[in-house]
């Protein structure tokens, strides 16, 4: 698994290469492997028979990162410690002062396959922007466990490291050399091998800078008052930019701030106890249930329709260009796809172009693409007036403004120029699509692509079937939304779908808590706290409050005489037909929306709903109120069909509205709670605030059933 | 011995040699403090409070100012508020100095030649009027924007937003400054041939909520009335330290103290205050000023960082 090949010059190429995986990956084998040979180059140094060491790799990537299987499971903390421990241990052995490795890094390196990389004496990677290279363990409330944190540090100063670590971001080659975290880059493998041995030929000893004498971290350490006041700073920005539950980026600071103060070794080991810590934290484990095994459920596509080819779309077509058709084509040409963007006009349909300009000026500004990508990207759009363009388009989304006159109309007119082969798609959210489906020739071949705003950007997409959708077609839209690497979620026509319909039982909620006196500053610094992007009462003027109406409306017209009235309908009565106050587009909801400054709260709440003076304010109900509300709605959606398996309705609710990632989703939150734990919870709620928090009847069914599911996974 | 309270560190050394002479262990302390803002800058010991991400985070540790700021905007006062009150230590300090109120406890400070270096207070007093103080900028907005005002959310969900509203002009000024209290027993004081001009009745230690931080005064006030088993109509004259305007409001709002006989000659929002001398500066002033009205008790007392507070009870004798 690990080849040895000496050259002339005795420089020795050791080419990773694990058995039965089409990538390598860091685990006990390869540490076990490597030992034996560390001890031989060491032996090989001592006898002048070594000049250097280049580590590459013989698959696509260069190394991948941890075993996450293993960490989910994981809750011994000694034997955590012990396992970060040895991981620091066998990279200790590898950039020991003596034999100098260089990194030929050939394919991508993330998390702690880069950790592997930063621990050689140098790094040199391909130029190619499909690699990618990167520390990405925040993502699933983890912190690099291989010393990856004091390596950075050593190399890049503490501020630096600490942005680059927080961001979780992987770069680019081109990107990780401007950052600082590779040292060279070459164009070809070719390059790559010479320049690594140029390096060696031109170094006499592998030494780091923290094996050196009179070496110190770039930029100070938290001894200096100067970068003392640094890491204040950036924990004052932590409260502002992330969730207080979110150990991670916390984690990374603190092993900062104390690692900067002692040697090397010891601040290796204050990194394992903060590892340990995080991968027995429940945050982790809900955010690696909902990153990883959710996430591979739904790429596995089990909840797609079986029994179909894939679909590999080529050229797509957008109708409207709008935000949403605009963003739906810039998502498409993101990932390699030829798009046809019509509007009513050539002009209008400019803009469509202008704004996709726009975004790619500032990808190229953040370093994420290059200018020759740009350009690249922009020959595959192209801008039309004429439905006839369409014709050899895979697919044709529509997202023109939510009018079934309209949507119709431009339907019909596109669907003269497709092929059997192709199918049509609706991007709405409150027209049914099996309404919008009866003037189509091809009802079979309709469906609903329901996007997020911003669609370029959220991840996530509703695949609405309608009441005549095939299954084929299904599948076809499943295999379109992962080619431009989003995660589908299959759902039914009904009212809000399921992103739309969950979220509003967390506005309603909020607004529920106005009517019981509790101040509005109070409802959305809760709801916040409780783990939410924003307050209940912003998202319900964004939103509009005829559409937060509308869908209580709808579900009312759904349990016909079984449907009790949420208490929130009085609040928006009030809002909207005494005080005419509907939302951000009146500039006039639950906030004010001067022209210039940000929102402020309304200050005439307080005379129509009073707030009551409490003596002490139960923060924590409140906060259980928010996210319980929702997962029982969720709970609901999936005893009525609405959505099909726990993981898509996890990552839904994760990437559609910003359910607490650190929950693991909206129905990982029972799980994580335990069940009977929240039953006996909403119980509780049930009594105090009505029918609404009564536990669905097939709840615990539902989650059996599923949770066997995932245990086959 | 030197020892840190912070703010209240002057009166803490009161409070201790009190305590020691009390106990019978010792007979004649000095105990005081000396701040040297000018040369030692706060924060200057890099204490965790202020720089450890961990104690920063788990307590939700703020800014002093912002701390002062959101006490402003938790009990409603405007930035108006704090001006006015700021102005009346302007005009309290002048009224103080042109009668020369502060004389016979300033002490002029020599070289080590002889050398008169400083004869008075060297902090310029100019004329403040409403005016001016309002037309200075906010000097904490900056920490809210870094984070520091979600922090202070994260512990009161029931506050929209910090306003910032503490300035340049209705905080304490930063000054250098020290000051010394002589405290014994009868027995020694006798024996050396000194007069008591008055007795320590009682003294209190708190700490509240560090987030907030400054609202330590009231509870630390409260505790030693208890001790000294007395009310708050039994104190004459009453030293709240002027850290911020909104400490001292909200102490003024909580303790229900009449204006008049409240920090009567102005206070560190004026005079400056050099952290760990002003408490024993306190009790100098207030002894002074009890002696001038012929007045009999006073209670002093200082918010402290970090979320504390303490206070002392005198009265002449």
């Amino acid at each position: 698994m690990i080849y040895y090949q000496k050259d002339i010059h005795n420089i020795v190429t050791l080419t990773l290469d694990m058995k039965g995986r089409n990538m390598n990956v860091i685990n006990h084998e390869i540490r076990e492997a490597f030992i034996p040979v560390l001890r031989h180059l060491q032996e090989e140094k001592e006898k002048s028979a070594l000049k250097g060491v280049i580590l590459t790799s013989a698959k696509k990537t260069f190394l991948a990162g941890g075993d996450l299987e293993y960490l989910y499971k994981a809750t011994d903390p000694a034997e955590i410690f012990a396992f970060a421990e040895e991981m620091k241990a066998f990279l200790r052995e590898l950039e020991r002062p003596g034999v100098p490795v260089v990194a030929a890094i050939n394919g991508s390196a993330i998390g702690a396959g880069f950790e592997l990389a930063l621990a050689c004496h140098h790094r040199i990677a391909l130029d190619h922007s499909t690699i990618k290279l990167g520390l990405p363990e925040v993502e699933i409330g983890l912190i690099p466990g291989g010393g990856g944190i004091i390596r950075l540090m050593w190399l890049l100063g503490i501020e630096r490291a600490f942005t680059i670590l927080k961001s979780g971001r992987r770069y680019s080659p081109r990107e990780a050399l401007q950052n600082g975290i590779i040292d060279e880059l070459a164009t070809s493998e070719k390059e790559m091998m010479q320049l690594a041995r140029q390096w060696l030929l031109s170094t006499q000893e592998g030494r780091r800078p923290w094996d050196q004498k009179n070496t110190a971290i770039p930029e100070g350490t938290a001894r200096d008052q100067s970068t003392a006041q640094v890491i204040r700073r950036l924990t004052a920005n932590l409260a502002r930019d992330t969730h207080p539950a979110l150990p991670a980026p916390r984690s990374i600071l603190k092993v900062l701030a104390e690692g900067s103060k002692v040697d090397f070794d010891t601040a290796c080991r204050i990194e394992s106890r903060y590892y340990t810590q995080l991968v027995r934290s429940q945050q982790c484990k809900n955010m690696i249930k909902a990153f990883w095994f959710d996430a591979n459920y739904i790429k596995e596509g089990r909840n797609r329709p079986s029994g179909y080819g894939k679909f590999r779309p080529r050229k797509i077509g957008v109708i409207g260009a709008g935000l949403m058709g605009s963003g739906i084509a810039l998502a498409c040409l993101m990932n390699g796809l030829d798009v046809v963007l019509k509007d009513v006009s050539k002009l209008i349909a400019e803009r469509g172009r202008e704004f996709v300009e726009a975004r790619l000026k500032e990808r190229v500004a953040r370093g994420e693409i290059n200018e020759e990508q740009r350009t690249e990207i922009l020959t595959r759009i192209h801008t039309t007036e004429d439905s006839s363009d369409f014709t050899s388009c895979d697919l044709v989304i529509e997202a023109v403004f939510e009018n079934r006159m309209v949507k119709q109309k431009v339907t019909r007119e596109a669907e003269d120029y497709l092929d059997d082969f192709s199918f049509f798609a609706t991007n709405t959210i409150s027209i049914p699509i099996t309404r919008l489906a009866e003037a189509t020739r091809r009802p079979d071949h309709y469906v609903g692509l329901h996007f997020f705003h911003p669609a370029d950007e959220i991840p996530l997409v509703e695949i609405v079937k309608g009441a005549q959708t095939s299954p084929e077609t299904i599948a076809r839209a499943f295999d379109f939304v992962r080619a431009i690497r989003k995660t589908p979620i299959i759902v039914k026509d009904d009212w809000g779908f399921f992103a739309a319909r969950v979220r509003n039982t967390y506005i309603l909620e909020g607004i529920t808590m106005l009517e019981e006196g509790y101040s509005p500053a109070l409802i959305e610094n809760l709801g916040i706290q409780a783990g939410m992007p924003i307050g209940a009462l912003s998202l319900a003027d964004e939103l509009g409050l005829n559409m937060v109406m509308r869908y209580e409306k709808q579900a009312a017209e759904h349990y016909g005489p079984k449907y009790i009235q949420h208490p929130a309908v009085n609040v928006l009565n009030v809002m909207l037909e005494e005080v005419d106050r509907p939302g951000l587009k009146k500039r006039a909801g639950f906030y004010d929306y001067p022209v210039e400054g940000p929102p402020t709260l309304w200050s005439g709440i307080g005379n129509h709903f009073p707030a009551k003076s409490r003596r002490k304010i139960p923060t924590e109900e409140l906060m259980n109120r928010f996210l319980t509300a929702q997962v029982l709605e969720a709970i609901w959606c999936m005893q009525e069909g609405v959505i099909h398996s726990i993981p898509a309705a996890n990552l839904g609710s994760i990437y559609g509205w910003g359910f607490p990632a650190f929950r693991g989703g909206v129905i990982q939150y029972i799980l994580d709670r335990g069940v009977n734990a929240f039953t006996k919870n909403c119980q509780r709620l049930r009594k105090k605030h009505g029918q609404r928090f009564q536990v669905p009847s097939r709840m615990k069914q539902i989650l059996t059933e599923d949770h066997m599911a995932n245990e086959k996974a | 011995m030197t020892i840190n309270r912070f703010c209240a560190s002057g009166l803490e050394a009161v409070n201790l040699a009190a305590m020691k002479v009390r106990s019978g262990w010792d007979s004649l302390i000095v105990a005081g403090g000396v701040e040297s803002m000018s040369r030692v800058p706060m924060g200057s010991d890099m204490g965790p409070l202020l720089y450890d991400p961990e104690v920063i985070q788990t307590i939700n540790y703020i800014p002093q100012g912002v701390s002062a700021d959101l006490i402003a905007t938790r009990d409603g006062f405007s930035r108006n508020d704090l001006d006015q009150y700021a102005c009346e230590s302007y005009e309290r300090v002048r009224v103080a100095r042109a009668e020369n109120r502060f004389g016979q406890s300033i002490v002029p400070i020599y070289d080590q030649n002889g050398l008169l270096i400083l004869e008075e207070d060297e902090l310029l007093h100019p004329d403040t009027h409403l005016a001016d103080l309002e037309a200075l900028p906010p000097a904490f907005a900056d920490y809210g924007d870094w984070g520091f005002d979600h922090m202070a959310r994260i512990q009161y969900p029931e506050v929209a937003r910090v306003i910032p509203m503490h300035t340049a002009g209705n905080s304490s000024r930063m000054v250098d400054g020290a000051a010394l209290v002589l405290i014994g027993n009868q027995e020694q004081g006798t024996a050396a041939g000194l007069k008591a001009r008055a007795r320590i009745r009682s003294a209190a230690t708190v700490s509240v909520e560090p987030t907030i931080m400054l609202t330590g005064s009231v509870p630390a006030a409260r505790k030693a009335l208890e001790r000294a088993g007395m009310s708050a109509k039994d104190i004459d004259l009453w030293e709240c330290n002027e850290a911020f305007a909104s400490a001292v409001l909200h102490f003024q709002r909580d303790m229900n103290v009449p204006s008049d006989r409240l920090n009567v000659n102005g206070g560190a929002i004026a005079l400056g205050h050099p952290l760990g001398a002003t408490g024993a500066m306190q009790i100098g002033t207030l002894l002074d000023e009890l002696e001038r009205q012929n007045l009999s008790t006073g209670l002093v007392t200082l918010c402290v960082g970090g979320g504390m507070g303490v206070a002392t009870i005198i009265e002449r004798v």
